[in-house]
């Protein structure tokens, strides 16, 4: 039983006869803020997990100790972390990709009971009865992989396609309706869209940059320039400190070449 | 004030020279250059202000900016006007203060010269009989009388130590010592009596000196100066430890008044042929001039005139002596005046002399404008013509000597031509090289200060092709078949220079407009002991071509039309011998020919041509066989030839192919196959009916679309029963849809409809074309005509919504992201700068070639994609290809390759940035802002930062990552081309060897790896490049299986051991048919024992010994690549293992038994095959020996990487 600053230490075997295992660093997660994806006394945290373990494997494994809500990967241990893994991953049609890292996990119990017997554990063996690795790696899952997620089938694609844009051309049609009502909320604002009488202009950065320079322009053109003796005097000085500037920039340049010892062409 | 000063100074430093002018002629710069804004090194007043006025401006922070003074302003508009910018200024600056002369030299050189003009004056009149060192020269000796006597005049410092322009790192200090007029009788002048005596002069002084206490300890050796065999030099290196960096050399010289100079004009004889013991029939033709010779003896007879002149001119002008130094600097980085026929930099300084007397050199001008002046005069100098220093020659004198010599620069006697060893095509080649320094410096994009100055252009680098005549009978046959007798006198019998001008002469007929010129490169000779006999030098050549593009790779060689000029047609065919032949021609004309090649014939067969020329020539007129000489072209292509294992035959059998493909043929000659298909494809795409848009833009993005794919293509893709597509190769096409309002507004949506349409296309092309296709997560997969593309979508909303945000006013901005930079790049950048590379390529046809080698390199050297973006490549040997480079864009692949081991050896890829202007369509602003950012924020960017001009916002970080390369890797690469490139040089350069085997460049060391994976080898297939066999194993038996289209297992499992792993190991393979995977653990530290933090626990296990500590375990990680490896490796060995087996086993051991003759014989017969059309040019690869043998193991170990 060995115990590390809180933390249960149980080495992680692929196989049963498994000699150099990788260590698994378990306890209860506990934090002040507490995640509602990860329920206090319920959530299990695991560090050190390999890169190759699968949140599948994991909740076959944990099973036998109560039913397992769910199983969460993150780089870091962190509020934000969790989010940042998953990012991109569910969004149909993109080739985003779980890193292949290191990671820790979240096993989320939906009995509290289930980590008391989860901790009594001596190794955490990710092989069936019949001694078979969960988790699948080398040329099986490259075949997999390749037969599963880079070759699609037209067919069913297209079914796919068809579902989808059905569902996006209904919420575009919501969010239009929306748009058109523009009734003020709770506080009375009213949400403005880019069509009806009313229209906005539209809230993009360059757009706003455009107005804000056409501003800029027009106070400009009002003023005077180099026309009082003092303004002409002051260009003056303000083109002299810029030469010198620039001098300076570039002696300090040299300087920085000159440490590296660029000037010996031989 | 400053001018009472320079007075009494010029009047103190006298005749001598000024090194010291450091401390006191401060005031003297300044009233020098008061006109032209570079101000001095030696002016440290000015330099030290700004800061100064700086610091009280800040410290008085009363807004109130200090009235700048005269000088200042003037020195700031000056730079902005004279200079491109300050930092060029300045970076001349510093060069020219780490150049100058210490003071610790200067004052010692001046004790040497005071010591050694005591010791002349103690000489004493005496017989030669008891010197008892050897004569340094090598004549038939006729035994003359000699008696030595004291010289009259003191030693006198010559040449640059006079000019206080002595040139680091090993400063040669020049002194001339006079022999008195008294040791020559009146016909001294004939049959290099003149010669022998100064030779016998020299010996005596040796003797003496070596005799003497002063001198006792010193090292004593002769040399000739510049490998001229008439003028042996004392080197003598002094003992104390100055001597490291300086030597003094001696030269025996005589008084102008010793001979009559009307006796040495061009057209004089003063060898007769007698000496040689040869006839000459004196009524049939007059004795033959002996202008080289003549001019040799004047060179010493002028010595002090011209000594005086120089002087006269630089002594004092510290801005002269500046703007020499940096000719000198110029001219020694381009190895231009090297050896007999060297334009050395004495010229230099007399042509700077000339330009003051011609009023084109103004006594102010700043050292920066005689540099600058120099070039452009010299660039639009023609010598030929003649020009002289002499104030009352005459047009008529210049004319007359001119017919004597190739180049002509007269001296101030008018008698002696500086230039008369110089041949015509190293005059051209230096009006070039200064023609470019001129261009680059009204370049106003770049700062071309490191081009000019600092990087070193060894000539070898700037020809294409490499003549090699060495072998000693090679060389006496040489010289007796020649035809021009006359030159035996003039060169006094020395063979070089005879060699040099036959050969040139009968080459640049041969080969004409297909050459711009013909250049020597020689070596400086090494000095001998003083106890030995003089070396015969010359006994080699060395010479090479500068091809033009244009020409030089047409296959046929039109003589003139046999009824019209019978007596030209005649001359042709003697000239060709039995490779003229008489062809009619289309426009009905009946003319002698030669023809060199078919038409049709791969590129890299053309560029044989003018090595089969020269070979034909030589062995046509000097009867020399092909062993006799060295022909160095293209040696490397063999590394992208196709394998000959892979049998071409088969492949068309199976498919039934229409085209006819040759068994040996290379990438290269592949690639326009491939683009005829893709044109096919396009021209089908457009043409698709009733798509619901129209396809606007198609455009391919793999290399082979712009000549770089390195990996032969052949159409072997197959479709199997079930569906499934298997290829080599997956060749990338982005294709772009007219405008449309209606696409989503949504990631998801817009990739759900991108989808939709490419199902939508490949129905059609199916239905429409009949080719089959298949849909992947990447696009589209479609086969036609055994070549596999894939085609993607671009469409720009795609980039524009992964930039989208919404910051929290709730205004959308764009933000770059990777995801989005990375779309950018593959769909909108990569194909303009794809179509700039395959229109570089059209215009310079070796570009494409040089990528592959340079592919074929860094893939030997284990440096895979991952480690290294094969874009920066394609990019680098693309700015190699840029004008700024040299003068000519070299033609021939092999040169270009040592040119990019060059810029990957030398570059300082902290400091710069590598950017390619296509079209010139940056302005100078927008290069200036680049760099600017570049330089105040070089951490953001990364190791190698390339940039094109297509790159827009992301210039500079759009083709490298801080991974591709990284900064240990970019090291990596810099050390393996240094090493490749000094191997280069010395099989190159040297007089001995052959030009280096593929092999011995092409194959990595297998030193400094811990681990070694072995791969089944039956799951990767075999490179269908040449192979030049694994650093680990020997060869086994290729296999050619195509994997599935789109998948690269190898580097697909590597790219995740990676990124696991790489804090603990490094990953090594060869990209193309390697089947082991190399493994480097990272230094001990990172395995050591650490204490607990949850944030750096990865893949640690608690320590045995200590419970609160962790520690990370190579076994367990060992594990893990087993586990990742499942079913794909066959075993885990060290590299000593592996060693060992091969030593052990006499026949090599193989994954799976083969009968030893079976292979014997497979891998003899392709041998013979590919050798066949290259036989003779190199003993290429020979995979007996390699296969037995301990290999030869030329790469560095790559332990420095950790």
């Amino acid at each position: 039983m060995v115990e590390i600053e809180g933390y249960k230490v149980v080495p992680l075997r692929m196989t049963p006869d498994a000699k150099h295992c990788h260590s698994i660093y378990m306890r209860e997660h506990f934090i002040r803020l507490m995640d509602p994806n990860k329920p206090k006394g319920r959530t299990l945290f695991l560090l050190n997990i390999p890169p190759y373990v699968t949140e599948a494997s994991l909740k076959v494994f944990f099973k036998q100790f109560g039913k397992v809500e769910s199983v969460q990967f993150a780089a870091k241990p962190g509020r934000e972390e969790t989010i940042k893994w998953y990012e991109g991953l569910d969004e149909p049609f993109s080739n985003v990709k779980a890193p292949f890292i290191f990671k820790v996990a979240y096993v989320v119990f939906e009995k509290g009971s289930s980590i008391g017997k989860a901790l009594s554990i001596e190794s955490l063996d990710l092989f069936n009865s019949s001694q078979e690795c969960l988790i699948k790696t080398g040329m099986e899952l490259w075949h997999e992989e390749y037969e599963q997620k880079y070759l699609l089938d037209p067919e069913a694609t297209k079914k796919r396609i068809k579902l989808y844009m059905a569902g996006y051309d209904k919420r575009e049609r919501a969010a239009l309706e929306e748009a058109k009502t523009s009734e003020a909320d709770a506080d009375g604002w009213v949400t403005v869209g880019k069509e009806g009488r009313n229209a906005g202009f539209e809230q993009k950065e360059s757009v706003i940059g455009r107005i804000e320079n056409k501003l800029a322009k027009d106070k400009k053109t009002k003023e005077l320039k180099n026309f009082y003796t003092f303004q002409i005097r002051e260009s003056k000085m303000q083109n002299i400190v810029e030469m010198r500037k620039k001098f300076e920039e570039d002696k300090r340049k040299i300087e920085l070449l000159k440490q590296s010892r660029r000037f010996k062409p031989f | 004030m400053n001018k009472t000063k320079r007075k009494q100074q010029s009047n103190k430093v006298a005749l001598k020279r000024d090194y010291k002018s450091d401390s006191d002629s401060d005031g003297d710069a300044d009233a020098l250059s008061t006109n032209d804004g570079f101000v001095e090194p030696e002016q440290k007043p000015i330099i030290s202000k700004p800061p100064q006025k700086k610091k009280k401006y800040k410290d008085n922070e009363t807004n109130k900016v200090k009235p700048p003074t005269i000088e200042e302003m003037k020195e700031l508009r000056d730079t902005r006007n004279l200079f491109h910018s300050n930092l060029f200024k300045l970076q001349v600056k510093e060069m020219l203060e780490e150049l100058h002369l210490k003071s610790k030299y200067t004052d010692y050189i001046d004790k040497w010269l005071e010591n050694f003009t005591t010791f002349t004056e103690q000489l004493e009149d005496g017989l030669m009989d008891r010197c008892q060192l050897e004569v340094p020269l090598h004549l038939h000796k006729k035994t003359i009388n000699f008696i030595f006597s004291k010289p009259e005049q003191p030693p006198q410092l010559i040449g640059a130590a006079s000019q206080g322009t002595l040139l680091q790192p090993n400063f040669i200090v020049d002194i001339a010592l006079e022999m008195p007029k008294k040791c020559f009788e009146k016909d001294d002048y004939l049959n290099l009596i003149y010669d022998q005596k100064r030779a016998l002069y020299l010996a005596y002084v040796t003797d003496k000196m070596k005799s003497s206490s002063i001198y006792r300890e010193d090292q004593f050796a002769y040399n000739y100066y510049a490998n001229n065999p008439l003028k042996p030099v004392l080197e003598l290196t002094p003992f104390a430890k100055i001597g490291k960096h300086l030597k003094f050399r001696l030269f025996i010289t005589a008084p102008v008044e010793t001979f009559r100079l009307g006796r040495f004009v061009p057209s004089n004889n003063n060898i007769r042929p007698i000496l040689f013991n040869d006839e000459w029939n004196l009524e049939e033709q007059p004795l033959p001039s002996t202008q080289h010779y003549n001019a040799n003896v004047l060179f010493d007879l002028t010595l002090s005139a011209n000594q005086s002149l120089l002087n006269k001119s630089f002594q004092g002008r510290r801005n002269f002596q500046d703007g020499l130094l940096l000719l000198k600097v110029w001219l020694r980085q381009r190895q231009l005046d090297v050896g007999f026929s060297g334009f050395s930099s004495y010229i230099l300084a007399m042509y700077i002399v000339h330009l003051n007397q011609q009023r084109v050199l103004h006594q102010s001008s700043s050292s920066y404008q005689v540099a600058r002046t120099v070039w452009n005069q010299l660039a639009n100098s023609d010598w030929t013509k003649g020009i002289s220093l002499a104030q009352q020659a005459t047009q008529e004198q210049l004319s007359f000597v001119v017919g004597f010599y190739d180049v002509c620069f007269m001296d101030i006697t008018g008698h002696y031509n500086l230039c008369s060893n110089v041949p015509l095509a190293v005059y051209k080649r230096v009006r070039e090289e200064a023609k470019l320094a001129v261009d680059l410096l009204n370049d106003m994009k770049i700062n071309s200060f490191s081009y000019i100055f600092m990087q070193k252009c060894p000539l070898y680098t700037r020809v294409d092709n490499i003549l090699k005549i060495t072998k000693a009978t090679s060389v006496q046959q040489l010289l007796l078949l020649q035809n021009h007798t006359e030159m035996k006198y003039d060169y006094a019998n020395y063979g070089y220079p005879q060699m040099l001008k036959t050969l040139t002469d009968l080459l640049e007929k041969g080969l004409a407009q297909r050459i711009h010129g013909i250049i020597p490169l020689e070596t400086a000779v090494s000095p001998w002991s003083v106890d030995s006999k003089a070396p015969i030098i010359g006994q080699s050549i060395q010479l090479g071509l500068i091809l033009n593009p244009e020409h030089a790779y047409e296959v046929l060689d039109r003589g003139p039309a046999s009824q019209d000029d019978d007596e030209g047609a005649a001359e042709f065919r003697s000239f060709w011998g039995d490779k003229s032949n008489l062809r009619r021609f289309q426009d009905g004309s009946i003319c002698e020919a030669v023809v060199w090649a078919a038409v049709k014939d791969s590129p890299a067969k053309k560029r044989l041509i003018v090595k089969d020329i020269c070979l034909h020539l030589l062995e046509h007129h000097f009867k020399l066989d092909k062993d006799d000489v060295q022909f160095i072209a293209n040696e490397l292509d063999i590394v992208y030839k196709l394998s000959p294992w892979f049998k071409v035959n088969k492949l068309m059998d199976k498919t039934k192919m229409k085209e006819e493909l040759d068994q040996n043929t290379d990438s290269e000659a592949l690639t326009p196959n491939v683009i005829r298909c893709y044109d096919e494809l396009s021209r089908q795409l457009h043409g698709l009916n009733d798509l619901p848009l129209e396809i606007v833009s198609i455009s391919g993005v793999s290399p082979i679309f712009r000549y770089c794919e390195s990996q032969p293509v052949l159409p072997q893709t197959r479709l199997l029963a079930n569906r499934r597509i298997h290829t080599n190769h997956v060749l990338r096409v982005v294709i772009q849809l007219g405008q449309s309002g209606k696409w989503p507004n949504e990631l998801a949506a817009l990739r759900a409809l991108k989808t939709a349409f490419l199902i939508e296309i490949g129905e059609k092309l199916k239905e429409q074309c009949h080719l089959n296709w298949s849909l992947t997560s990447e696009g589209l997969l479609i086969i036609k005509r055994g070549y596999c593309f894939l085609i993607e979508l671009a469409h720009s909303k795609e980039s524009a919504l992964l930039k989208q945000q919404i910051n929290e006013r709730g205004i959308t901005t764009y933000v770059d992201n990777p995801q989005s930079r990375d779309l950018e790049r593959r769909h909108y950048i990569l194909p303009k700068v794809s179509g700039a590379l395959h229109s570089l390529h059209q215009s310079h046809s070796a570009y494409g070639p040089t990528v592959l080698i340079a592919k074929q390199w860094l893939a030997s050297q284990l440096i895979d994609d991952g480690l290294w973006s094969p874009m920066a490549t394609e990019l680098l040997v693309a700015y190699l290809y840029q004008q700024r480079h040299a003068p000519f864009i070299t033609a021939a692949p092999q040169t270009g390759f040592i040119r990019l081991l060059q810029l990957m050896s030398l570059s300082d890829w902290q400091g710069e940035l590598f950017l390619l202007n296509f079209n010139n369509s940056w302005e100078d602003q927008q290069i200036a802002d680049l760099e600017h950012s570049f330089r105040s924020d070089r951490e953001s960017y990364p190791p190698l930062a390339l940039a094109t001009s297509y790159d827009q916002q992301h210039a500079g970080r759009l083709w490298t990552t801080d991974e591709t390369p990284n900064r240990l890797v970019l090291n990596h690469v810099s050390k393996l081309a240094r090493h490749a490139l000094e191997l280069i040089e010395t099989n190159l350069m040297s007089k001995s060897l052959q030009f280096l085997r593929p092999a011995q460049l092409f194959r990595a060391s297998n030193e400094g790896y811990d681990l070694v994976i072995q791969l089944k080898p039956e799951l990767l297939a075999n490179s269908l490049n040449y192979d030049m066999g694994s650093p680990f194993v020997d060869f086994g038996q290729p296999n050619f299986n195509l994997p599935l289209a789109g998948q690269d297992r190898l580097a697909h499992i590597v790219a995740h051991l990676r990124s696991a792993y790489s804090d603990y190991a490094a990953f090594f393979y060869k990209p193309h048919g390697g089947k082991e995977l190399a493994i480097m653990w990272k230094p001990p530290n990172v395995f050591a024992p650490k204490a607990f933090k949850v944030n750096e626990l990865q893949a640690s296990t608690p320590c045995v010994g200590n419970r609160n500590q962790v520690q990370v375990s190579r076994d367990t990680l060992l594990e893990d690549f087993k586990l990742l490896l499942k079913d794909f490796y066959a075993r885990i060995c060290t590299t000593e293992d592996l060693k060992r087996e091969q030593k052990q086993h006499s026949k090599p051991k193989r994954y799976f038994q083969i009968n030893p003759k079976q292979f014997e014989n497979e891998s003899m017969k392709p041998k013979k095959q590919i050798h066949k059309p290259t036989k003779a040019k190199t003993k290429t690869i020979n995979t007996k020996k390699l296969k037995g043998k301990k290999i030869l193991l030329k790469s560095k170990p790559i332990k420095a990487l950790v």
